[in-house]
């Protein structure tokens, strides 16, 4: 048996060692979590297409490739000279459906208000170009009101507002420079239709989020 | 249509699986003809490029004839015999205009992942796990590939399948290595790996100017046909100290280049093995980085390493002392199949390179299983097992 001394010893460095973990996760946690401005979480996040300014603007007012870009996972209609209204769906038929009405704010620059979500997204997007002959860069800015408990749960089930706009952002990117999203879900395989749900589980957290 | 998955560490089984179909504008269905494995194959069946599925069909480097092609293809038509490179491009984003094919922005649709392992997402690759976008293989009678027009090459007439299959990721990874060292003529190039790819890169240094290429490997059998067939020097490390062997070959220099072609279960001999394999074992590290090392130590001062063999995550005893000091230039990658193709194309069908030497074992998809056992446990001379999905 251990003395009272050695006991207490070890006690001690577990403590220590607790407390340590313990603020190495909360300064990780806080590193990772977005800016608060005003009671709005805010994300900033770009992408770079290997396109000029005017072929991604180009590409928004091009009805014949938009239309069959976007078919998979949304449509788009003009509500007016500067207004449009998207629908866009979870392709895997989830039944999530995501209402916005976006707005062309300038050369280069528009913004979208979700009119049909469960948090209210307000968000601006500008064009820039890239450095280096690289093409644009589309930075956005997307903002909404969560607690953190909700954006745990968020993080969790991929519904979070942050890892949404990375997504939307990489599928952007693929349609103006190839013309599709590429997707894996129905490649064939030997799985029985238990594991093929499964594994359509595991592809799910593999795409959300992802960025090139 | 009947296919080779994967079940499990170290478990391959024939299937019944559906047919792929037409699913992008970009793709097209290939009846796959000839499908080699790969020493890339073994860490994926082995479990130590952890993001493999029970019932993922395994293969990525084949040539078939074309059977559909979506809406948007323009340069490949039905009928056509082509060879496919086994990285997935899109043709269309910088790193593509930019002849970087392996590091497309658009291939992987599933880029989590190797997002959070490597900090970026490369391309993706066909029948290589869900890493790499997760896409169906090769070893199957029928395959889709996305971006066709990118991807497929048609092939000259009266070259065998067996012999360019090899053009799909052997020899354009060979020849990539080779073009990493970036010869002027007169140069040693020392090539680690007497495989598939170690011998294309010794057939693609001296067609590039290398005075002279020595290969090291411990398999006997190997090292001569690479003797036989190309006309290398070669070292057996089983026997040899291979470091002074360099050294007294190149009169102290050391080699101009040193190619790796081994990849992340490299083997060696003596108790310092051991101990990377135990590391490897319980994942204490996940690459046995053993080749690279004596690459490093090897090369001359000044001197390149070129690095084709497959490495997924971490090594232990990484000598970058050796390579910081030395002042050497370190090259890697996976392979830019669709800069290369073309060019390997005209150059086998000039007979300038002759690769249909490395299908040793043809084999039906039935004997796909002993077909890798064969292969890893390099039974019987094997170089390679070529699978043909179409034979009964």
């Amino acid at each position: 048996m251990p003395s009272n001394a050695t006991r207490w010893a070890l006690a001690g460095a577990a403590a220590v060692t607790a407390l340590g973990v313990t603020r190495t996760v909360a300064r990780r946690r806080h590193r990772h979590q977005p800016d608060r401005e005003d009671g709005w979480y805010v994300v900033r996040r770009g992408i770079t297409v290997d396109r000029p300014v005017d072929a991604v603007i180009g590409f928004w007012t091009d009805r014949e490739r938009l239309d069959r870009g976007l078919a998979e996972w949304a449509t788009l209609e003009q509500l007016d000279a500067n207004r449009w209204r998207c629908v866009a769906a979870d392709p895997a038929g989830g039944g999530t459906e995501w209402r916005a009405e976006i707005t062309v704010d300038g050369p280069g620059r528009l913004s979208w208000r979700v009119t049909d979500g469960p948090v209210a997204q307000p968000a601006r997007v500008e064009l820039v170009t890239a450095p280096q002959d690289r093409g644009t860069e589309i930075r956005a800015e997307l903002r909404w009101r969560s607690g953190p408990i909700r954006r745990a749960v968020g993080l969790a089930g991929g519904t979070d507002p942050d890892l949404g706009l990375r997504t939307a952002l990489r599928r952007i990117k693929s349609l103006i420079e190839t013309g599709h999203v590429l997707d894996t879900r129905h490649d064939p395989s030997g799985r029985s239709p238990r594991q093929e749900r499964a594994t359509d589980k595991v592809r799910e957290k593999l795409m959300v989020g992802g960025r090139p | 249509m009947r296919a080779l998955c994967w079940e499990g560490v170290g478990k391959l089984a024939v299937r019944d699986v559906p047919e792929p179909t037409i699913r992008s504008g970009g793709d097209i269905l290939v009846k796959v003809r000839a499908s080699s494995v790969c020493g890339s194959d073994l860490h994926l069946i082995n479990g130590y490029l952890p993001a493999m599925r029970e019932g993922d069909i395994l293969g990525h480097e084949f040539m078939g004839e074309v059977v559909e092609t979506g809406p948007d293809v323009r340069r490949i038509s039905v009928g056509d015999r082509v060879v496919v490179g086994s990285v997935v491009a899109c043709g269309s984003c910088w790193y593509c205009r930019t002849e970087q094919f392996s590091l497309c922005d658009n291939s992987n649709p599933q880029p989590v992942f190797t997002e959070k392992l490597w900090g970026h997402s490369p391309a993706g690759i066909l029948g290589y796990s869900h890493a790499a976008g997760g896409y169906s293989g090769s070893h199957a009678e029928y395959i889709r590939v996305p971006f066709g027009d990118v991807g497929a090459f048609t092939v000259p007439d009266g070259v065998p399948d067996d012999s360019v299959v090899f053009a799909s990721d052997a020899m354009p990874t060979g020849w990539m290595a080779a073009d990493f060292c970036n010869l002027k003529g007169g140069e040693v190039v020392a090539v680690w790996g007497a495989g598939g790819v170690g011998q294309m890169a010794a057939r693609s240094a001296q067609i590039l100017g290398a005075e002279r290429v020595v290969v090291i490997d411990r398999l006997p059998e190997r090292l001569a046909t690479a003797s036989q067939r190309l006309g290398v020097e070669t070292i057996n490390y089983a026997e040899t100290d291979v470091l002074e062997a360099l050294r007294e070959m190149t009169a102290g220099r050391g080699p101009d280049a040193c190619i790796e072609a081994v990849g992340m279960e490299s083997h060696d001999v003596g108790p310092a093995y051991a101990y990377d394999k135990a590391k490897q074992t319980v994942r204490a590290q996940t690459d046995r980085p053993t080749s690279v090392r004596q690459a490093i130590m090897a090369a001359r001062k000044g001197g390149t390493v070129s690095i084709v063999g497959v490495y997924g995550g971490l090594v232990d005893k990484f000598p970058l002392g050796a390579a910081m000091n030395k002042a050497l230039v370190l090259r890697m990658g996976q392979m830019h199949a669709q800069r290369y193709i073309p060019m390997l194309l005209d150059r086998v069908a000039a007979g300038e390179i002759d690769p249909g030497y490395l299908a040793t074992h043809p084999m039906s998809l039935e004997q796909g299983a002993r077909g890798y056992e064969i292969f890893e446990k390099k039974e019987d001379g094997c170089l390679r097992t070529v699978l043909h999905p179409q034979a009964a």
